[in-house]
């Protein structure tokens, strides 16, 4: 019985380690690409690409390397094809951290691709939001700032650019974060 | 007298940090923040509002932009 927990877990953790990364051509693809997948059961996750492999994209879609057949034939499916398909991760591919979490003692901030959000931790009021240079940052940062974490309204339902949605990543890291029961 | 605060050279969100701390323990009713780019400009002024402060001068600089803030 022992045995054949082991065999589990080890195949589990060798299968979590084996991911590979998916290039698209530009934003709305991705994120169309990460509905599509998710809505079709896969782990997917985005991801910012390695530097020396953009494409003119900063988010690429990591997945698991043993659903890659699934993963291209569900995009295919839905007209949407890679620029590359990275079926390794090993080496230099690794995919840079999409998120930078700093503790400024009363504040914290985390940055999701090239978008911050930072709350007053006593309160949970966003105190800032910062980066990108998209034209609805100013508009995101009017309408969160001042707000509680848990009354603000998501970014993804007013933004309209990558940066919007690099903030909602940011905002959904942030509230897992500091609202965790 | 108001308080000066240099945030000069600082990217944010630390320029609007110092800010609302100055703010909460600040016994002045104005205070004087330095920043050097548009960006932090914004989000100092954006802050301090949301804080129920005023913006009292915002002046261009060589340096960058001074923002006076003075409580409602």
């Amino acid at each position: 019985m022992k045995f054949f927990k082991n065999l589990f877990k080890n195949e589990k953790k060798e299968a979590s380690a084996d991911r590979g990364i998916l290039i698209f051509e530009n934003t709305s693809e991705v994120i169309k690409a990460e509905n599509i997948l998710k809505k079709h059961g896969f782990n997917v996750k985005v991801v910012g690409p390695p530097a020396h492999i953009r494409k003119g994209c900063d988010l690429a879609i990591e997945f698991l390397i043993v659903e890659a057949m699934g993963v291209l034939n569900a995009l295919e499916s839905r007209d949407i094809e890679p620029l590359e398909f990275l079926p390794s991760l090993g080496g230099n591919l690794k995919p840079v951290d999409l998120f930078h979490v700093k503790d400024y003692g009363n504040f914290l901030m985390v940055r999701a691709a090239n978008m911050k959000i930072t709350i007053q931790k006593s309160t949970l009021t966003i105190v800032n939001i910062s980066g990108g240079g998209c034209p609805d940052v100013p508009y995101l940062a009017a309408e969160l700032v001042g707000k509680r974490l848990d009354n603000a309204p998501e970014p993804r339902q007013l933004g309209h650019t990558l940066c919007g949605y690099a903030l909602q990543l940011a905002y959904d890291k942030i509230k897992q974060l500091c609202l965790q029961s | 007298m108001s308080e000066t605060i240099d945030a000069r050279g600082l990217s944010c969100p630390e320029p609007v940090l110092l800010t609302l701390e100055a703010i909460k323990k600040s016994g002045s009713a104005e205070i004087e923040i330095l920043v050097d780019t548009d960006t932090s400009k914004e989000n100092v002024m954006r802050a301090a509002q949301s804080m129920g402060w005023q913006i009292l001068e915002v002046n261009e600089e060589s340096s960058g932009y001074k923002i006076k803030i003075g409580k409602e």
